[in-house]
């Protein structure tokens, strides 16, 4: 049960923080590239999602899983995206990114006033704290499977 | 619980509404007009003060006011008590608080550090508002050299 890496991009697809514990294989471009593929893949799979979907949407696109690993995306009310990669045997992800919104970037991104909004993550708390948090994650464990 | 907050955010506003406003644009950047936010503090200080101790018989000393500064009035503001008063016997005290409620979000350490004393120019007049209320005149400044840890100096005015 492993973490790749997570993106968190805000309500205008601007890339705010990049993390990655395990990633054995890039992609070849730049981080801001990347970033771009991202959002614009979320924005069109959501927007497919939600008008293919023969039964009512609850919540939305939540995951999705291919052989090698599976990609979470939580958004929240103010169209952040919490976007994870996982190997394919996680569970309770949701969760997890719904704690890391609520207890690391809330605490530190929005509660310090020298972070501005929009722009990407700097402080050195933050990107201690996810690393802690992350790291003391059941679900982190780098098995040699 | 989302009480602590509103103040959080209420304080770093008035912070950034005050330099915005006052900024001397002769100066070079580095110059930030605090004095209006240390003030603003001073009215608060001096009123909270009546306040808080309005049950409370006169205090022995100087430093009895002190210890009740660190405690009753910490406390009833940033949810702690002060973690350390050193005094010189001289008219001197230093406070220091090892996790000040407004830079506990900023870091841990050294990032931030050059925005420091804005946050807490606020708190320097809140201490001066309410000593001055209990008839002490002093002098309060504010030393933070890692986050979240700060220290005040209060130096009494003896006439």
């Amino acid at each position: 049960m492993t973490i790749y890496n997570l993106y968190i991009f805000d309500r205008y697809g601007t890339l705010l923080y990049y993390g990655e514990w395990n990633r054995s294989k890039q992609s070849g471009m730049s981080i801001e590239e990347e970033g771009k593929l991202m959002y614009g893949m979320l924005f069109s799979i959501k927007s497919f999602v939600s008008k293919i979907s023969p039964l009512d949407p609850k919540d939305g696109f939540s995951h999705y899983k291919t052989s090698k690993y599976t990609l979470h995306c939580l958004e929240t009310p103010s169209g952040l995206k919490f976007v994870m990669n996982t190997d394919n045997q996680a569970q309770g992800v949701r969760d997890l990114l719904k704690k890391i919104y609520a207890e690391i970037y809330v605490k530190y991104m929005i509660r310090n006033p020298l972070c501005e909004m929009g722009e990407p993550i700097v402080s050195d708390l933050f990107k201690s704290k996810l690393d802690l948090f992350i790291k003391q994650t059941p679900i982190h464990t780098v098995r040699a499977s | 619980m989302a009480d602590d907050i509103i103040f959080e955010l209420l304080h770093s506003e008035i912070i950034n509404y005050s330099i915005e406003k006052f900024k001397n644009n002769d100066n070079g950047e580095k110059e930030t007009d605090l004095s209006v936010v240390e003030y603003i503090g001073f009215a608060a200080g001096y009123k909270i003060m009546e306040r808080l101790t309005r049950e409370w018989p006169r205090f022995k000393d100087e430093l009895d006011t002190m210890k009740f500064i660190c405690t009753d009035f910490w406390t009833c503001i940033y949810k702690k008590q002060i973690d350390n008063l050193r005094t010189n016997h001289q008219g001197v005290y230093v406070l220091q608080d090892n996790a000040f409620r407004f830079l506990t979000n900023f870091s841990n350490g050294h990032q931030y550090l050059e925005y420091a004393p804005r946050y807490v120019a606020y708190t320097c007049g809140l201490i001066r508002g309410g000593l001055a209320n209990l008839c002490i005149n002093s002098i309060v400044t504010a030393e933070v050299q890692s986050m979240p840890s700060c220290k005040f100096h209060i130096h009494v005015q003896r006439t």
